[in-house]
């Protein structure tokens, strides 16, 4: 026999059920462009039934909700992780390279191409016309433009590689900032869950700060079983891997850590770069995400000296370096090294500035390019070259220039009427030895690359083809990542359309249940207090 | 597929943005009217663009240069000219004074005649061309020849001056004061220069009255000694000189004309190379606006519509 109140209870069931499902719904519309939120879902079934044992069998008691589950797919976390990684990697070399092509500004009526240019024009009037002071003037301060112009790029990319170490230093912190939450986060979901319950949004939560971390470094997350709970449950265990040694590990978390390098990796970085290594002292080795982009750029120097096999900022440095050695060396001393020895033999001396005579004085040996020397003001052509006599270390001494102090001579500043114009002294007309300088324009054997401006050409081709290379892996990746995205999106994101229509759904079930009640309450109105009166 | 709202919109977004970005792309290229603003756009155009913008500013110095040798070599041949001139009327001088008819009074009016003519010669010897002497060699600073006709500098047979017209293409545009004032013998600082030798000893000889020594009616003198017999040869090297000069100023001609075919070729190819169709960019653009204009109105229809709207 059943209660006489039985109904009344299973209403009140059929409200309480409506009632879950109608928070959870209000859950899920109200987080509905809440960032790595997964819809939620509440787990319902029919509540025991009850056995009248008068032959009519079982009878049912209702509904009941048993749990809240997230609906998400963690196979395409995983997927979109490990896609996050390259796109992190390549659209930062993307950013920064774009950054490199800018400081180079080619093709443009501003660039080297314009610069060096103008700076073989004005040789060229002072082939016509070598007596003339305003062509000496005009010679002079073109060079002078030419040496800048390498300066600044040098200043440009030295300033671009400090920047970059900025950049990781302040990724580093983010990465620990990341790795302290996920620790704290790892602690509040074992705990909430011990009692086999899901924390749905730390889980959610967790998730995010994990595709952040996948997009600055190579990580690896799972969640490792490592037996069994007293409820039943497995007792699963977060794990994120960096390269192979764990970052966090259940409730421990170990640190990156930034230090700074006591040696130079490559001879062009500029000093105290930051290294980044385990706070425990182990060393680690980036291989994606955002911080290996940053690296590569940062450090990149085509494998030289164990630097990342990346054209990165040394490696471009190192050829403005080469070319301006070789093209000093070349213009000042007619050295080119035709054999592609590497090395200048006396053979392969031809005939520079310094073999000719400027005008009014029977000075020689005058080189028109030097250096920056003491407070950024140009040396003179015998201090820079310092007493070497021997093809060899004349050669060497060419080794002290770089992009970054490339200068034109004190001597050829202070007295344009030095630049060597003549072979013989006092022939005002004579432009013999600066005809043998026009050469060196078309000159292809002065690079392994051809004449000065192929080598240029190809640096900026190389760096032109590097940027593409970055602009379309990183477009293909974002295309995967996007994909991926939006798969997760599909199974996981709230349809509020979705949420409408379930909220009709149980809003009708509330009612009918509230309506059940009223009926039950008619039906004992009648009983208690109509019949038998 | 299941789709949710945040999928519609971060797919309305993102195409959204990328209707945005090729349409910037457009735009730039029709503001700039180049097909790259970076390398990285197209590294093989870059590099072409490099290499034609180099090619194309060689020329046009080139063509500089070449413009000012033509002006060089046109001042060398007024100058030519004008010693043609001289020559021709001491020439004629010659053939009147060898004529007996003449008179001393004659001759010596004709001797202060030839000296004047000789003068004439020391100050085209002079000749300058913005300032520099085109017929010092390289000493471009200093006279040829001082006041009396003799040498002030010593101009070797190898001070040519050479303009470049061309990759490894070059020209020389001078004439040598010794060529032409002092043929076949060496240039010696503080001697007189051989042309003016022989109008000293034309004045000498007709304030003497030598007309022997002129014109040498009866064959006295061996061959090539006598004034008339020594100005034809001077004549002779002033032509080959000048058809030199000519051939020189020809050559030019015909350089700058070549240069000017190559500026164009080469301008064109830059302009294949680096700019844009203006056309097909338009229609593009437009295509694009009009894409990115019906992306719009389907992406607010989309978002806007909801059950929510439905449901009262």
């Amino acid at each position: 026999m059943r209660s006489s109140f039985f109904g009344f209870n299973v209403a009140v069931n059929g409200l309480y059920t409506a009632q879950k499902n109608l928070d959870v719904i209000n859950n899920n519309i109200n987080n509905v462009n809440t960032p790595g939120y997964s819809r939620q879902q509440t787990v319902q079934r029919a509540t025991r039934p009850l056995n009248i044992f008068d032959g009519t069998g079982m009878v049912g008691t209702g509904s009941e909700v048993i749990g809240v589950e997230r609906i998400r797919d963690e196979y395409l976390d995983t997927m979109y992780w490990s896609e996050n990684i390259t796109f992190g990697e390549w659209d930062t070399k993307r950013t920064l390279l774009s950054e490199l092509e800018a400081t180079f500004n080619e093709p443009s009526n501003s660039g080297f191409t314009t610069i060096m240019d103008e700076f073989f024009k004005s040789l060229q009037e002072l082939a016509k016309d070598p007596s003339s002071e305003a062509v000496r003037a005009l010679v002079k301060e073109r060079g002078v433009t030419l040496a800048k112009y390498f300066n600044d790029l040098a200043t440009r990319f030295e300033e671009l590689q400090v920047d970059i170490n900025d950049r990781i230093e302040a990724t580093v912190e983010r990465i620990n900032s990341i790795g302290a939450q996920i620790q704290q986060l790892n602690k509040q979901i074992y705990t909430m869950e011990l009692d086999g319950s899901i924390a749905n949004e730390l889980r959610d939560q967790r998730t995010l700060l994990i595709d952040e971390l996948s997009r600055y470094i190579n990580i690896d997350a799972h969640e490792v079983v490592v037996g069994k709970l007293p409820s039943g449950r497995d007792d699963v265990r977060m794990v994120i891997t960096i390269s192979g040694k764990a970052f966090i590990d259940h409730f421990s978390f170990s640190k990156l850590a930034l230090i700074q390098r006591e040696n130079k990796l490559n001879d062009e970085d500029v000093p105290n770069l930051f290294d980044i290594g385990w706070e425990d002292g182990n060393s680690l080795k980036i291989k994606g995400g955002a911080l290996k982009g940053y690296l590569d750029v940062r450090d990149g120097n085509a494998g030289e000296n164990g630097s990342p096999v990346y054209n990165g900022i040394p490696s471009y440095i190192k050829k403005l370096n080469r070319f301006v050695q070789t093209f000093a060396m070349a213009f000042n001393e007619g050295f080119i090294d035709l054999d592609n020895s590497g090395s200048i033999e006396d053979s392969e001396k031809g005939t520079g500035h310094v073999d000719g005579y400027g005008i009014g004085s029977a000075d020689t040996g005058i080189r028109f390019f030097t250096m920056l020397g003491d407070g950024n003001k140009s040396i003179s052509s015998d201090d820079f070259i310092d007493g070497a006599s021997s093809v060899s270390d004349i050669a060497a001494r060419y080794s002290h220039i770089t992009a970054k102090n490339f200068a034109v001579s004190s001597d050829i500043l202070e007295d344009f009427n030095k630049i060597a114009t003549s072979d013989t002294p006092g022939e005002v007309g004579n432009i013999r030895n600066l005809s043998e300088l026009l050469q060196l324009r078309n000159n292809d054997q002065m690079f392994t690359e051809g004449a000065p401006e192929d080598f240029m050409k190809s640096v900026i081709t190389t760096l032109g083809v590097g940027s593409q290379q970055a602009v379309r892996i990183s477009a293909n990746q974002e295309v995967i990542v996007k994909q991926i995205e939006n798969r997760r999106l599909s199974e996981s994101g709230v349809s509020l359309d979705e949420e409408m229509a379930n909220m009709v759904r149980h809003q009708q079930a509330y009612t009918a249940a509230a309506q059940m009640i009223n009926t039950m309450s008619e039906i004992y109105d009648i009983l208690i207090n109509r019949v038998g009166l | 597929m299941r789709v949710t709202n945040t999928m519609l919109i971060n797919n309305m977004i993102s195409n959204i943005g990328k209707n945005m970005r090729r349409m910037e792309g457009y735009q730039r290229k029709l503001a700039t009217g180049k097909k790259i603003a970076v390398p990285s756009d197209d590294p093989i155009v870059a590099a072409r663009a490099l290499k034609l913008r180099t090619d194309v500013s060689q020329l046009e110095q080139y063509k500089r240069n070449a413009e000012d040798a033509v002006s060089w070599l046109e001042i060398t041949e007024s100058a030519l000219n004008n010693i043609g001139e001289i020559l021709q009327r001491v020439r004629e001088l010659a053939v009147q004074a060898g004529n007996s008819t003449m008179t001393t009074e004659d001759t010596q009016k004709t001797a202060e005649e030839v000296e004047q003519l000789k003068g004439q010669l020391i100050k085209i010897a002079n000749s300058t061309y913005a300032g520099r002497y085109i017929f010092s060699g390289f000493k471009t600073d200093t006279k040829l020849l001082d006041d009396d006709g003799n040498f002030v500098v010593e101009v070797e047979d190898t001070e040519s001056i050479i303009y470049e017209v061309g990759i490894s293409d070059s020209i020389n545009i001078n004439v040598l004061g010794g060529e032409l004032f002092n043929h076949g013998e060496e240039v010696i600082v503080g001697q007189p220069a051989k042309l003016i030798t022989m109008m000293n000893e034309f004045i000498a000889a007709l304030k003497s009255g030598d007309k022997i020594a002129i014109c040498d009616p009866n064959d006295d003198l061996p061959e090539g000694e006598s004034i008339l017999e020594k100005l034809d040869d001077e004549m002779n090297n002033l032509l080959a000189i000048r058809a030199s000069v000519g051939a020189r100023y020809n050559r030019l001609e015909l350089t700058i004309d070549r240069l000017d075919i190559n500026k164009f070729n080469f301008t064109k190819l830059m302009s294949e190379n680096e700019d844009i169709d203006q056309a097909e960019n338009i229609m593009l653009l437009k295509s694009e606006e009009n894409v990115y204009k019906a992306s719009l109105a389907g992406g607010a229809r989309i978002i806007q519509t909801s059950l929510v709207d439905f449901l009262r």
